[in-house]
């Protein structure tokens, strides 16, 4: 008979080309000891598990959730061993393969330490015929540069207690990726009346305008799940860049492209008309309360 | 007889207004004079329009709505930005010389009477279909790289303020010959001022 | 015989190929297999992206490389003629996120790497907590996000200043986190209250009648004689600017000025199998970094006695970092009271594009120095170097001269090299970046 013990899936965590930013942001998750609790951890790359990396790269081990972090890139060895088949391996018998970060969902940052040949697990940027495209139905995508922790956290303890994580159409969870980043974001006053911010450095204003902004057309709930339980990019004045989208990282990024003044991409969904028409009339309003600092350290005598 | 829409009494009276202020200017013509040019009694005329002040400004809008409609027409066809130029130029001039109040309207009235449309027409609002779709000609003459990047305005002044010049000219009768017979220099000249370099 | 030994949990892997006589170990030397790029990835970019793309070095130190990046921004305008003076307040809000950052790494050094390789080499009753590190870590990293928007991978400081513009309430909400981080400190690794840990001078000081993580493991130290093992060169070098450290090179304990131009960088020797580092030197010669170093540059009684009796072994190494938590925990905390959120958080600056220029700058991260070397053409990067510290602490040379890892794994059987090996808290990332 099993123990309750052995019933625990077996977790895997492989890296590709990788900055480890995954790995340290999910250690952040608050309920970190609950969660690997209902995992057996055959590898963690921060952190010693069940097997040394000398028994993980022997592939002779299979797991249940395979997690893979950073870019997929086929000449990569790591113990010598190719990685590409050690994904395979491991790939092949997993219920779950989660890619974690947006290097390992789309390519992300480390596509460009080699363009030509890096992708992601499923996807290439935005197309389907990454090195393991057939175990597509098998693939979560949990883009972000890096993860949240909060999202790991969803998707693992949804496959512990055997439910279905709905995704999209780029296999990302629609729970975490249906909202935009812009959605509970403290400035978004200044964003309804076109109150741009006067610079860095403010509380006030919106960083949509000038700033480079990507919030209004980025999939995430930075803004809704806080980081690191606290606060996030674009409440404390950083532009969001658009870290979870297949094209990341972009470049110019502290600038929002404009063609004579007229910002190249508008919310998503929003017909470029309607924006120019909404933002054109909240414009003429000046409401003074937007204008002026939002807290007057004044003393009163 | 068929029954008169209210929408088209409506227009009606926007038709009537337009030709009144400008044959005898904003002051001078009266609600009165309005609605007998339309053949309704003052009274009616309210139902309408609370007050000379809103019809004001129901006529900007039209008047944007208008060119509005007209530009976007031109933007939405398959053709080169200089060609686009061209082609709003064209139905400017022509709606200069077909329906010269509503220009006049625009000139005359709007620009020079800010006071009346201080409340509830400020800034873009009452303009803004006029001014979106001419943001739309922009950023799509820059997105295809056919003009260079610069300031909205810097742009639309030019374009904006060489049309309205020519326009006051001719309706000044300074000009020596029809509008008609400026539009290619002029296309040229808002091209070759605003084109990629 | 050469043996190959995979290090793991390191911010990636290394290999150690170990040259053993006589069961200790004559020679060994390192290798980075992997790498990325991340200098040719920024070439070509609008300098500001750097902001962006260069705390993507690593996920445990990218707050160090942000700061490193914008240091030499700056230092770019400055030599464009574009000098940029920051706000007090700004330079403190840097100066604390990266402090955090350092804490957060040691703590996962401390309970991660340190004390479980220390209960294997020892079978001490030293207990293995690694989660122990990540909760305290993850207390840090709340810190910065704060300021930061979030951690790891923040982009907040700006030539200029700092994005955020803090209320007193965030300052409030910094100051519980610390509060709770150093109760933490104090009830699960200390056994006593820090500011007592913190007038310790003398490593007898360690009360034995309590026991703790931190008194376990100091005693585990001199059970497996790493007060005697791990000994390097006992020269030091720290050479970011800070209010917690000085700039210094140190020949044992005498201080000498330090000139960023004598550092250098020659390809890493790896005869068997292909590595991508290049190990860093100041003046052609090899020095330790990190909190040992940073710890002897402010002669800290403590650090001087540790050092006087045990050198620069492995026992002064591990225990120079302990204390480097609860010397930042205190700093960062006199470092909040003293910020004037009524200061500009950012001071106009030029155009980047207006700037043609090259800049350098310098950051104590938390394995020592990191420098950044930008060169940038109208606002766009022409050429970027990165140098990591742990660069200068595990380099690869040849026999005839050894780097600080190497001498200090030198005459040590193979298990002790190991864990000497970890002593210096090694980045494979930023290794080879």
């Amino acid at each position: 008979m099993h123990s309750k013990q052995d019933n625990k899936p077996r977790l895997l965590w492989l890296q590709g080309v990788t900055c480890n930013g995954n790995t340290h942001s999910f250690l952040n998750l608050p309920y970190l000891p609950l969660l690997l609790d209902k995992f057996e951890v055959l590898y963690y790359p921060a952190m010693e598990a069940l097997h040394s990396f000398e028994e993980i790269s022997a592939c002779k081990l299979s797991c249940d959730v395979l997690i893979f972090e950073g870019a997929y890139d086929p000449l990569m060895k790591r113990n010598g061993v190719f990685m590409k088949e050690m994904l395979a391996h491991y790939a092949a018998t997993a219920k779950h393969i989660v890619a974690a970060g947006t290097c390992a969902s789309f390519g992300g940052m480390f596509k460009e330490a080699a363009s030509h040949r890096n992708s992601g697990i499923l996807f290439n940027e935005e197309e389907m015929n990454g090195p393991l495209l057939k175990h597509k139905k098998r693939i979560i995508n949990l883009s972000g540069c890096p993860i949240h922790p909060e999202w790991m956290g969803y998707t693992l303890s949804m496959i512990a207690n055997d439910q279905t994580v709905i995704t999209d159409e780029l296999h990302r969870p629609v729970e975490l990726y249906s909202n935009l980043a812009h959605h509970g974001c403290t400035r978004n006053e200044y964003f309804e009346w076109k109150v741009d911010t006067k610079g860095f450095g403010q509380k006030e204003g919106c960083l949509f305008y000038e700033q480079g902004c990507r919030a209004p057309m980025t999939h995430a709930s930075c803004n809704k799940i806080l980081w690191n339980e606290v606060s996030s990019k674009t409440r404390i004045g950083t532009p969001c860049f658009g870290c979870t989208e297949p094209d990341f990282p972009r470049t110019e990024l502290f600038q929002t492209k404009t063609n004579m003044s007229i910002p190249e991409d508008v919310p998503l969904g929003v017909p470029k008309r309607s924006y120019l028409t909404m933002a054109g009339i909240a414009k003429t309003f000046h409401i003074k309360r937007l204008e002026g600092k939002l807290i007057d350290y004044k003393t009163t005598d | 007889m068929a029954r008169v829409t209210k929408e088209e009494r409506k227009n009606g009276i926007i038709s009537a207004a337009l030709k009144l202020f400008s044959e005898k200017g904003f002051y001078i013509t009266t609600i009165p004079d309005i609605a007998e040019k339309v053949g309704m009694s003052v009274g009616n005329f309210y139902n309408y329009f609370k007050s000379k002040d809103i019809l004001a400004k129901e006529l900007v809008l039209y008047i944007s709505e208008y060119l509005g409609n007209q530009i976007r027409e031109i933007n939405d066809r398959e053709i080169s930005t200089e060609e686009k130029i061209y082609e709003i130029i064209s139905m400017y001039f022509n709606m200069a010389d077909e329906k010269p109040e509503m220009i006049e309207y625009f000139l005359r009235v709007y620009l020079s009477n800010r006071e009346v449309f201080g409340d509830g027409c400020e800034g873009m609002i009452c303009v803004s279909p006029f001014v979106t779709e001419m943001m739309m000609f922009f950023n799509d003459g820059v997105a295809n790289g056919d003009l260079h990047d610069q300031d909205f305005f810097s742009a639309f002044g030019l374009f904006m303020g060489y049309l309205g010049g020519m326009v006051f000219l001719f309706g000044e009768k300074i000009l020596p010959e029809p509008l008609e017979w400026y539009k290619e220099s002029i296309s040229q000249n808002i091209y070759n001022a605003l084109k990629t370099r | 015989m050469i043996t190959r030994q995979l290090i793991e949990q390191i911010e990636g892997e290394a290999s150690v190929y170990f040259d053993i006589k006589e069961k200790k170990v004559n020679f060994a030397t390192v290798t980075f297999p992997h790498f990325r790029g991340m200098e040719s990835i920024l070439e070509g970019k609008n300098a500001l992206d750097s902001l962006v793309i260069s705390p993507r070095v690593c996920g445990i130190c990218g707050h160090a490389h942000l700061m490193a990046t914008v240091r030499a921004l700056e230092d770019a305008y400055k030599n464009a003629g574009c000098e940029i003076i920051l706000s007090e307040k700004a330079e403190k809000i840097r100066e604390f996120t990266l402090i955090m950052e350092m804490i957060q790494n040691h703590f996962k050094w401390l309970y991660i790497v340190i004390i479980p390789e220390l209960a294997k080499l020892t079978n001490s009753i030293l207990e293995k907590k690694p989660l122990k590190g990540a909760y305290a870590a993850s207390l840090a990293a709340k810190a910065i996000a704060i300021f930061g928007g979030q951690w790891p991978h923040s982009s907040y400081m700006i030539p200029g200043g700092v994005t955020c513009d803090p209320t007193q309430i965030d300052i409030l909400q910094a100051q519980n986190h610390i509060d709770e981080l150093i109760s933490f400190f104090e009830r699960e690794s200390l056994g006593i209250a820090l500011d007592k840990f913190l007038s310790f001078e003398s490593c007898k000081d360690f009360n034995k009648e309590i026991q703790s993580d931190i008194t376990l493991l100091e005693e585990s130290l001199i059970v497996a004689d790493m007060n005697h093992k791990g000994l390097a060169y006992d020269r030091f070098i720290v050479m970011g600017e800070h209010d917690f450290t000085h700039v210094a090179k140190l020949k044992q304990t005498r201080a000498f000025g330090v000139d960023s131009k004598y550092v250098s960088t020659v390809e890493a020797y790896s005869p068997q199998e292909n590595t991508y580092a290049y190990n860093a030197l100041y003046k052609d010669e090899y020095y330790e970094t990190g909190p040992l170093a940073r710890m002897m540059s402010i002669s800290l009684p403590i650090i001087k006695n540790m050092h006087r009796r045990y050198k620069d072994s492995a026992y002064s190494r591990v225990m120079a970092r302990v204390f480097e938590i609860g010397y930042m925990l205190n700093y960062a905390k006199e470092l909040l009271q003293n910020i004037d959120i009524l200061q500009e958080s950012v001071v106009n600056v030029a155009d980047i594009k207006k700037i043609s220029a090259s800049g350098l700058g310098i950051v104590e991260a938390p394995r020592g120095p990191l420098l950044h070397n930008i060169e940038i053409k109208q606002g766009i990067i022409q050429n970027y170097k990165i140098i990591t510290p742990t660069q200068f602490n595990i380099g690869s040379s040849t026999i005839e001269k050894p780097t600080s890892v190497q001498i200090a794994m030198k005459g040590t059987t193979k298990e002790d090299a190991l864990f000497i090996f970890r002593t210096f808290d090694v980045c494979s990332v930023c290794t080879t970046h």
